[in-house]
């Protein structure tokens, strides 16, 4: 095993629905250390170069713009990765889970009451929506990619049925710390920090992180091995969803009003984080300090469009390759190593 | 000579109504059963005027072009792909077209362009995913959502308006009271199942959707297959473009979002499956978007919300692949 703080690795068991072959294993210490080093280096590489057209680009402007974008799509990376480690394959609902818990906080606030209750309702919300998933998967035993994208529609039409658009109360304090700033970086960045360290921390060291990374690696000797696949995968996704319910939270801080439409932007670059990062889609292997690097890249992008005066919708097209671009190497390497 | 006999003897025609029984359990039974449901709703609910030729004639254009990029899309499918970025592309295709012939272009030829890029975002798609082994999946999410960047990047305030005369009228026109182009897709959806159940190449492609280790075992080129699928999803999601063109007379930026949703909602509810090859028949998807049309057609009738639509059909999605894993499909656990 790794003894790595924060990475997660699959126990290498033959045979299985997702064996691996053993020579991996040996390389695997490695892998994590090579992915951060080359998306540090792909990173300071895109700066490098929006700093040599735009010198102004290096600037506290620039880092409160990274950090900003970063910040709840770094919360939603780490649920999508709790997912995906897991063996479950991808959450393609995640939009729903992040919006309809800003709703429901949104509407505790408007509602005069508290705001740790609000706090509470958006991550109960969430975690009840990765419940709703987490049960038809588990006992319709239905592929979870198919499940998320039936109720990733689903859940945005009943969104959309449900309100048209959400303000959060000017005044209210969730508002006020979503204004502010700490150490110079917005408030809402320290709360993804503490995400990624928590969960990083939890899944080396819970007996749940423990399980979901079993089963992510081979879910048949996890089952051997006397661990409840149903109760992993139940687990797995409830607490994905609660993760993405405080990233729903989060987004009501820092977006005065937001549509039912407003988290389709996320899904793409979240999953591009996730993959760039080498949380491998066949699950039992991930490291959440990449996660972060991966995320930090992917955020620097639009900003860095912006200096090089292109329209916003060419982060889109740049975001969009970059995901083929990075599961096309997962696929590569996987080919490779099964060689 | 033994093997001969055998496969007389399970030759034996069974009684009509064993055979009808038969057939209920298959695919094509439940989505039937299906599809009649939903057409009894309607009788219900809306009166007769359910099955009037005006309203058979409204459901027929809406289904017309959903039926073609889906009938080129099921090809992916059946093969062991999913391709996302159909969506995006028919988008694409429809910006492109738009700006160009409005930019005064030969409409043919730039016909002829769109048809090429569309195969080439295949193509692009079938490298990464075959040649690198990369998720289908994940790789045209990313393709999907290039795709719709570049849309906003080419159409930023209003877009042109076209009109081409024969794609006008194609799109609108009517053969003996049915829309013309709803006939060329259900033409388009039968010469696709013959292709499917009776040559060469179609087994090959269930093959390699099937057992795709098997497949190459058997001497077929497993990405052969799997890129030429990917290039006609490419191509139908282009022509799709084009048509809409010709039907809207326009193409907006946002043209086609989450049309891929409704489309591979309504091929999963017609037998096929989305995580796995080899299963499913282009007539099976017919009667899928023929339910989904039908249920639109139901909500609009009645002054429903359309957010219910994509709430109804997830349901239905869901309870279609249940039924699928049910019937002996794949589990997931």
């Amino acid at each position: 095993m790794n003894t790595s703080l924060l990475s997660s690795t699959e126990p290498t068991t033959p045979s299985g629905r997702q064996s691996k072959p053993a020579g991996r294993s040996d390389a695997r210490a490695g892998t994590a250390v090579r992915d951060a080093l080359t998306i540090a280096g792909v990173w300071v590489l895109l700066i490098a170069v929006t700093t040599l057209v735009r010198p102004d680009f290096l600037s506290s402007q620039t880092l409160l713009a990274v950090t900003f974008t970063a910040s709840i799509s770094g919360i939603l990376a780490v649920a999508q990765s709790l997912v995906v480690i897991s063996g479950g394959l991808l959450d393609l609902s995640l939009p729903v889970s992040l919006i309809l818990s800003a709703w429901t906080t949104v509407m505790v606030l408007s509602a005069g009451g508290p705001t740790f209750a609000a706090v509470g309702v958006g991550i109960i919300t969430g975690a009840a929506w990765g419940a709703l998933n987490g049960l038809i998967v588990v006992f319709g035993k239905l592929n979870p990619i198919i499940v998320t994208l039936a109720t990733g529609f689903g859940g945005l039409a009943l969104m959309l049925l449900l309100f048209q658009s959400a303000q959060i109360p000017a005044g209210s304090e969730l508002r006020q710390f979503g204004l502010g700033r700490f150490l110079g970086l917005p408030n809402i960045f320290w709360p993804m920090i503490v995400v990624v360290l928590l969960a990083g921390l939890a899944l080396a060291y819970t007996r749940w992180g423990r399980r979901l990374i079993a089963v992510g690696g081979n879910a048949q000797a996890a089952k051997a091995r006397g661990i409840s696949l149903r109760k992993a995968r139940l687990g797995t996704f409830i607490g994905a969803g609660a993760v993405a319910g405080l990233a729903g939270v989060m987004f009501t801080a820092v977006n005065p009003s937001f549509t039912p439409n407003a988290g389709a932007g996320f899904q793409l670059i979240v999953i591009a984080a996730v993959i760039l990062a080498g949380v491998s889609l066949s699950g039992g292997k991930g490291n959440l300090l990449v996660l972060l690097l991966s995320v930090g890249f992917l955020a620097t992008i639009p900003t860095s469009i912006a200096f090089f005066g292109l329209a916003p919708a060419w982060a889109m097209v740049f975001q969009g390759a970059l995901l083929i671009f990075a599961v096309g190497i997962d696929g590569f390497r996987l080919k490779r190593s099964a060689r | 000579m033994t093997a001969t006999t055998a496969q007389l003897f399970s030759d034996t025609p069974l009684s009509a109504r064993a055979r009808l029984l038969e057939s209920l359990k298959g695919p094509i039974g439940s989505i039937g059963v299906t599809l009649a449901a939903t057409i009894i709703i309607g009788l219900v609910w809306t009166g007769p005027g359910f099955l009037s030729p005006s309203n058979i004639q409204i459901v027929g254009v809406s289904v017309a072009i959903p039926l073609i990029v889906a009938v080129m899309a099921s090809f992916a499918l059946l093969a062991g792909v999913v391709d996302l970025s159909i969506g995006s592309m028919v988008g694409f295709g429809a910006v492109i077209f738009n700006q160009l012939v409005s930019a005064g272009l030969d409409p043919w030829l730039v016909a002829g362009i769109t048809i090429i890029v569309g195969a080439v975002v295949g193509l692009v798609n079938a490298v990464v995913i075959v040649h690198f082994g990369a998720e289908p999946l994940a790789v045209t999410l990313g393709m999907l959502t290039l795709l719709r960047g570049l849309c906003q990047v080419i159409v930023v305030n209003a877009p042109p308006t076209t009109l081409v005369e024969p794609l006008y009228d194609l799109t609108q026109g009517a053969v003996l009271g049915f829309p013309t182009l709803l006939l060329i897709g259900i033409g388009l959806t039968f010469i696709a199942a013959g292709f499917v159940s009776k040559t060469r190449g179609g087994r090959k492609v269930q093959a390699v959707g099937g057992d795709p280790r098997a497949a190459a075992r058997a001497g077929i080129s497993v990405s052969r297959v799997r890129i030429a699928a990917l290039v006609a999803s490419g191509v139908g999601a282009a022509v799709g473009g084009i048509l809409y063109v010709g039907q809207l007379g326009s193409a907006s930026n946002v043209l086609g979002t989450g049309l891929e949703f409704q489309i591979y909602a309504a091929l999963m509810i017609g037998g096929y499956s989305i995580t796995r090859g080899g299963v499913g028949n282009p007539l099976g998807g017919l009667f899928g978007l023929l339910v989904v049309a039908g249920i639109t057609n139901i909500l609009n009738i009645n002054f429903f919300d359309p957010d219910y639509l994509d709430l109804i059909v997830a349901a239905i999605l869901i309870a279609a692949v249940l039924v699928d894993r049910l019937r002996g499909g794949d589990s997931f656990e």
